[in-house]
């Protein structure tokens, strides 16, 4: 016997243009390849012809043995902890510009939802006074985040003369942009309801800040820092290039001495510092959870 | 006779234009009394008690808070009036990676200096420590001041955060859907103690409940309240089934136009438990 059918829904229609887009979408992307391979210039054969085999083989040649002199190595003293300077000052100089900028340009605590309502509703001229700090701080973190460290250094080496400062404020400005982003990302994504709790209680939003936000955002904050600064590390390297000091430096004037032999000693240190550095992080942020 | 804790006139609120949350609710709550709101969800409940508590403006109408007028209130006065109402709601109202203790303190924060609250953060003082000490004994759970909150269960977590609202010291206690998300045998422990609490310190109390059972059981005023207004306002005497059945059947009728047979008896059947039983 057949089952009854109570109820007959009729069926949803299928909307065409959800197919379209993927269809589309990849037309795009093919288009942008095809012409990105041919703008961008890429000739695999390059690499392989007798003139890049000549180069690239003096160059790996040269790298052995690497130079592990003790002479050379007590001259890289100085130029090593300077990387670890510039990146550790960098990084502090990233947060203290970051960290502000960060809590004016979070929404949730400058002007909208649950813990502005009753302040600036009804008032354009407190609407206004919390709205424009935030859209200012958005505008300043993305010119120092979208101006890239290199540019920077380039600035700053003009500004205050070659050495380990122009590599620190470079660090500091780009990733104060970064950091600055990130922190009001995660305060923002926090749940509203523990500071709609604080706020009731007659907090200001200062209070709401440190009893509420800080503590629950804390691992977050303090592992997405740990992470720039083993991206300060490398970028100090690559900023020594440009003369702002310590092995990036060091790298540039063996590579330009063609004394291949003491870059791979140099990229080896920076190695064991990047992985000694992202040790170091892993444990901190393991212990702060 | 003193001023109403709370009067209402025609207040009203509108999100985005559109969604009518509360419709022109007239009401006066004076000091003392203790009032439980009930009705189906998505009445409009939850936004009553943020237009209570100071933290949405109504769209219209007009709110007295202890004779003040709300209207145009911001700054610091705007904050004296929230520390003198306290809330609690139905749960993730704590700051999880707390300790007990700072969640309980945090009831000062309407009173203390930010310098003060810093302090408190690093080394709570003594006095403190002794009165977030006397609360916790209060909702019964002294022995949890130093633990981390977000070890606690949900109805210890519940008692933090009335612990908290007695250090706040507030005039009148809100409490939003206080027991929904905690066990129903904890429920009626949770109820009696914000009921006892407010007796002893003469506290206003209303509160937002999904059972009807326990507000008839604790609460001498009820309000019904549906489509964002006020269907009833009487004592459990008063209160019929006829009456609770009408509050609930928005529900039934909304369910039979919509869906299918068997999801209309489906609300049905849950609709019944919120009934008051025989």
């Amino acid at each position: 016997m057949p089952l009854p059918k109570p109820f007959e829904a009729a069926l949803p229609s299928s909307d065409h243009s959800r197919f379209l887009f993927p269809i589309l979408f990849g037309i795009c992307f093919a288009a942008a390849f095809v012409g990105s391979w041919q703008l961008a210039q890429i000739q695999p054969g390059l690499l392989f012809e007798a003139e890049g085999r000549r180069n690239m083989g003096r160059f790996i040649t040269g790298m052995f043995p690497p130079d592990l002199s003790l002479n050379f190595l007590r001259f890289l003293v100085v130029p090593f902890f300077e990387t670890i300077q510039i990146s550790v000052m960098g990084t502090v100089l990233a947060i203290a510009i970051g960290f502000p900028l960060s809590l004016l340009g979070t929404a949730s605590l400058a002007h909208t939802g649950m813990l502005n309502d009753l302040e600036i509703a009804g008032s354009p001229g407190r609407r206004l006074a919390r709205t424009l700090p935030y859209v200012l701080a958005r505008a300043v973190m993305s010119v120092f985040r979208c101006i890239p460290e290199f540019v920077w250094a380039f600035m700053f080496v003009r500004a205050v003369g070659l050495g380990p400062f122009p590599g620190v404020l470079a660090i500091g400005v780009s990733y104060g942009g970064m950091l600055g982003k990130v922190y009001s990302e995660i305060l923002e994504n926090l749940e509203v309801q523990p500071s709609e709790a604080l706020q009731a209680t007659g907090a200001s939003r200062w209070k709401i800040l440190v009893y509420g936000m800080l503590p629950q955002a804390l691992p977050q904050l303090v592992s997405y820092t740990l992470y720039r600064w083993e991206c300060a590390v490398r970028a100090s390297a690559i900023l020594g290039f440009i003369g702002a000091g310590g092995l990036g430096q060091q790298i540039e004037l063996s590579m330009r001495m063609f004394n291949f032999h003491e870059v791979v000693t140099l990229v080896l240190i920076l190695f064991l510092l990047v992985a000694a550095v992202d040790f170091l992080s892993a444990r901190a942020r393991k212990a702060i959870v | 006779m003193s001023e109403p804790v709370y009067r209402l006139e025609g207040l009203t609120k509108i999100f985005d234009g559109t969604l009518t949350a509360v419709n022109g609710v007239d009401l006066t709550v004076r000091p003392g009394e203790k009032v439980a709101v009930i009705g189906p969800s998505g009445a409009g409940k939850t936004t009553l008690f943020r237009l209570l508590n100071l933290t949405v403006r109504q769209t219209a109408g007009r709110l007295w808070i202890a004779g003040q007028e709300i209207g145009d209130l911001h700054g610091a006065r705007l904050r004296e009036m929230r520390r003198k109402i306290g809330t609690v709601y139905q749960q993730h109202n704590l700051v999880p990676r707390l300790r007990v203790i700072h969640n309980v303190l945090a009831g000062h924060l309407g009173t203390w200096s930010l310098p003060q609250a810093l302090r408190s953060l690093v080394r709570p003082r003594e006095e403190d420590l002794r009165a977030a000490h006397r609360a916790l004994s209060q909702v019964g759970i002294p022995e949890k001041l130093w633990a981390r909150t977000d070890e606690l269960s949900g109805g210890q977590q519940q008692r933090v955060a009335i612990a908290r609202v007695l250090l706040q010291n507030p005039e009148v206690i809100l409490a939003d859907e206080p027991v929904s998300s905690v066990d129903p045998t904890l429920a009626h422990g949770i109820v009696k103690l914000l009921v006892e609490l407010c007796g002893t310190f003469h506290k206003t109390l209303v509160m937002n409940l999904h059972s009807v059972d326990l507000a008839l059981a604790y609460f001498p005023r009820i309000i019904g309240f549906r489509d964002g207004q006020i269907v009833f306002d009487r004592s459990p005497a008063e209160i019929s089934d006829d009456l609770l059945t009408g509050l609930y059947a928005g529900r039934l009728t909304a369910a039979s136009a919509e869906d299918s047979p068997d999801a209309v008896a489906e609300t049905v059947r849950s609709c019944t438990p919120l009934l008051r039983p025989q």
